[in-house]
């Protein structure tokens, strides 16, 4: 029988026991007094067998289909001759893949021999085994656990609170999966790491002002020493950034600042969303904009004024990029502009101040730290922004304040690092961890400042 | 207190025989209020105002006058438009959008609702103090300095240390706060916010202090202060207060406006609202059978 069988098999199970509770509450209170003399509503008599019928069985199926190739693994090593058992793993890997292939009437890399042939057979055999017992242990299971819930169903039974510790437990594990996922992923990030300042030191890492990842594939390849300082890639991160924030700072800012203060609701209502739609904008489509419309503009308005301008300038991508941000700036500010209170305002208006007076003295003070936070959260943004400078920022790691020569950033590098044919342990593919680790840091001790200027503010009107 | 309070009553008799030559052009809302419009020395005056939230009508025909040294109390059920004409002496319903003020509002008889009126200049001279304290995020010397500072009033620091100084005597709070000028003004107590925004509003020295409900946010001690305050501060301007408390309106009030679905029912000295309403309206509502 099919997994996705079994686990329909089990729902319809549990449907029908949300029937039967329900029914057996109903009943026992039937004479004497009517649902009324329940704790909890009958639906939640319902729910609670239900609960039973279906839990306990689908966690057992789901531990099933994770253990079962390894406990099968096991079981199928243990039946070959010793001779093949004391194969080093890698051998003995291939051999029972092979084993298995045989088994389910894959292709398999060469000749079969007598002892594959059994130890497929017994294979399929163990399969087989496995499958009919999981069927039957779930069935089982899942009736047991429904005749107990079913029997446990009493008026005085908090149905009620139990299903709602059960919908608790089930937060928690999906809150538990998104966070350790994102542990897994900087834990893996940071081993990779490791191996690679083995073979390039943190401070020649960090320190270093060339940087070329070539590194030799051959021992007697010529002029691919590599180079792993990442200065470049940081100057030219920040470069990119900081040009950015140049250009999507005060277009936000103001932009917030009319929204939130001037604006009459009717503009308000079609020039925010209009606003936002520029976020809605895949970065692809910047990136071709930028490296297709505005870095030739940008070169041709160098050239007839007779200064020279790469034509994959810093400028390009960061300007491109601050107007993907605007929206970001704009919206989170203002956000925080209109939490604002009212008062603060009339208080002022009421003393003879100016709108714009009331603007800059009040509202803008008072909105600061939110503001500050909103523009951190920005400027992680741009750091961590791929797309955009994978198609207008150049590849040369120059190291250069100049916005009109090319510059890389550290998320190109990673691109590109990860895009060649390279071994996967190689010091030139290990660096992309590295940077992704550094850049990692980064934007999260920015999200961190940013989230605690955030909530200090907050504090200060509730 | 029963000197102003007889003064007021003589005041009123005069006003009558003045009056009397106005109702030769009555208003339509004249006509139903009940009782003396008249200021002794008036400083602001309203006639026949009307004002709309779009096509809803919140006010029907009010005059009113704001006379110097005393306090004008309004009162009436909630919703009844006493913060909206409030409002409209400072023009602080500009702000409302759909906000729309007719009629006639005169500051020391020039039309604040014209042509050449400056709205800045006008809130200048109309302070206000709001329902709940509003002090700015900012020190309690920067909050007393805010207006004086927008307004140039002041030539130097001296100066300003100085207006600072007289305006947050004057709302009694300079013994509490003179250690700590440079301390956030949100950080004092209730009472205290709220006579902070009283000196603030003082500290630009207007002619007429408008208060929403000043002491509906505090406890009845602070409550005694700000009432204190207010008749003290009588002295040196015209004062119109809202109150849900008709205690306190008996307390602090010279006159008396009872207020009931945007128009204006009985107008008087206050002895002689709380002690002898004039309409079956005014008495139910002060002897609490409303609202
Ligand atoms: N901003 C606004 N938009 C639309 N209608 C409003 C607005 N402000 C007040 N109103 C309406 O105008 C009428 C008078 O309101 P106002 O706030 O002046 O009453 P009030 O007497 O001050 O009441 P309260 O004692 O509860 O403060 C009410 O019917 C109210 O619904
Ligand atoms: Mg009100």
């Amino acid at each position: 029988m099919q997994i996705s069988t079994l686990t329909l098999i089990v729902l319809a199970a549990s449907a029908v026991a949300f029937y039967l509770g329900k029914r057996r509450a109903l009943n026992l209170v039937a004479g004497q007094g009517g649902p009324r003399s329940l704790h909890s509503m009958p639906g939640f008599y319902g729910a609670w067998t239900a609960l039973w019928a279906a839990v306990p069985a689908l966690v057992v199926l789901v531990s099933w289909v994770f253990l079962e190739p390894l406990i099968l693994r096991a079981l199928l090593v243990s039946s070959l001759p010793q001779d093949i058992q004391s194969l080093d793993p890698d051998r003995l890997g291939l051999l029972l893949n092979d084993i298995r292939n045989l088994a389910q009437g894959n292709i398999v890399s060469g000749e079969i021999t007598a002892v594959q042939q059994s130890a497929a057979d017994h294979y399929r055999h163990f399969i087989s085994l496995s499958r009919l017992s999981m069927v039957v242990v779930c069935l089982a299971l899942s009736v047991l656990a429904l005749a107990f819930g079913w029997s446990k169903v009493s008026p005085t039974l908090r149905a009620r609170n139990r299903v709602e510790s059960f919908v608790k437990v089930v937060l928690i594990l999906c809150s538990s999966i998104a966070i350790l996922t994102t542990v897994g992923i900087v834990l893996s990030v940071l081993f990779e790491s490791l191996r690679f300042f083995d073979r390039v030191s943190v401070s020649e890492f960090l320190l270093g002002l060339t940087w070329s990842p070539q590194t030799a594939i051959r021992a007697d390849q010529v002029g691919s020493s590599g180079a792993f300082g990442a200065v470049p890639l940081f100057t030219g991160t920040l470069l990119v950034s900081s040009i950015a924030m140049f250009v999507a700072v005060p277009i936000g800012l103001m932009s917030a600042i009319f929204l939130a203060e001037y604006s009459s609701p009717r503009v308000r209502a079609t020039a925010k969303p209009l606003l936002e739609l520029l976020a809605g904008i895949p970065t692809v489509v910047y990136g071709f904009f930028a490296a297709l419309v505005v870095a030739p503009w940008l070169r041709g308005l160098g050239d007839s004024s007779g200064v020279d301008v790469a034509s994959d300038s810093a400028l390009a991508a960061g300007v491109v990029m601050g107007v993907m941000i605007i929206p970001f700036i704009s919206s989170l500010s203002d956000d925080v502009i209109n939490s604002v209170p009212q008062s603060l305002r009339d208080g002022s208006l009421a003393l003879g101040a100016t709108r714009s007076e009331t603007v800059i003295k009040v509202v803008l003070p008072a909105a600061l730290p939110g503001i500050v936070g909103s523009v951190l959260l920005a400027v992680s943004r741009a750091i961590g922004e791929t797309m955009i400078v994978v198609m207008a920022a150049g590849l040369a790691a120059n190291l250069t304040a100049n916005p009109l020569q090319s510059v890389t950033t550290v998320t190109v590098q990673i691109v590109t690092l990860l895009t060649g044919d390279q071994e996967f342990d190689s010091a030139k593919t290990l660096a992309a961890f590295a940077l992704g680790l550094v850049l990692f840091v980064g934007t999260l001790g920015l999200n961190i400042i940013a989230l605690y200027v955030v909530r200090k503010y907050r504090e200060q009107y509730d | 207190m029963k000197t102003d309070k007889l003064q007021q009553a003589g005041n009123s008799s005069v006003e009558t025989e003045s009056k009397k030559t106005k109702t030769t052009v009555p208003g339509p809302g004249s006509k139903r209020t009940v009782g003396n419009i008249k200021a002794a020395d008036p400083v602001m005056s309203a006639t026949d105002v009307n004002v709309y939230y779009g096509d809803k009508q919140a006010i029907r025909n009010i005059s009113l006058e704001i006379g110097k040294n005393e306090v004008v109390a309004m009162i009436g059920p909630s919703g009844c438009g006493k913060s909206t004409f409030l409002r409209c002496f400072n023009r602080m319903n500009d702000t409302i959008e759909i906000c729309r003020v007719e009629g006639d509002i005169r500051l020391d008889n020039e039309d604040i609702y014209g042509k050449d009126m400056d709205v800045v200049l006008l809130r200048a001279r109309v302070g206000m103090v709001f329902q709940k304290p509003n002090p700015f995020p900012k020190s309690i010397y920067e909050n007393v300095a805010y207006g004086p500072r927008i307004h140039g009033l002041t030539a130097n620091r001296t100066e300003l240390d100085e207006v600072v100084q007289t305006s947050l005597e004057k709302a009694g709070l300079w013994e509490e706060v003179k250690d700590r000028l440079d301390q956030p003004g949100t950080g004092l107590s209730g009472g205290q916010q709220q006579r902070l925004c009283i000196a603030r509003a003082i500290a630009v020295s207007p002619d007429v202090i408008l208060m929403d409900e000043p002491c509906s946010a505090l406890d009845p001690i602070a409550t005694a202060r700000i009432e204190d305050l207010i008749d003290e501060l009588r002295k040196n301007y015209a004062i119109a207060i809202v109150t849900h408390s008709m205690q306190q309106a008996a307390r602090v009030s010279q006159r008396t406006a009872y207020f009931h679905m945007g128009e204006l029912i009985e107008v008087g000295a206050t002895e002689q609202v709380f002690t002898n309403p004039r309409t079956k309206l005014t008495e139910d509502y002060i002897t609490g059978r409303f609202g």
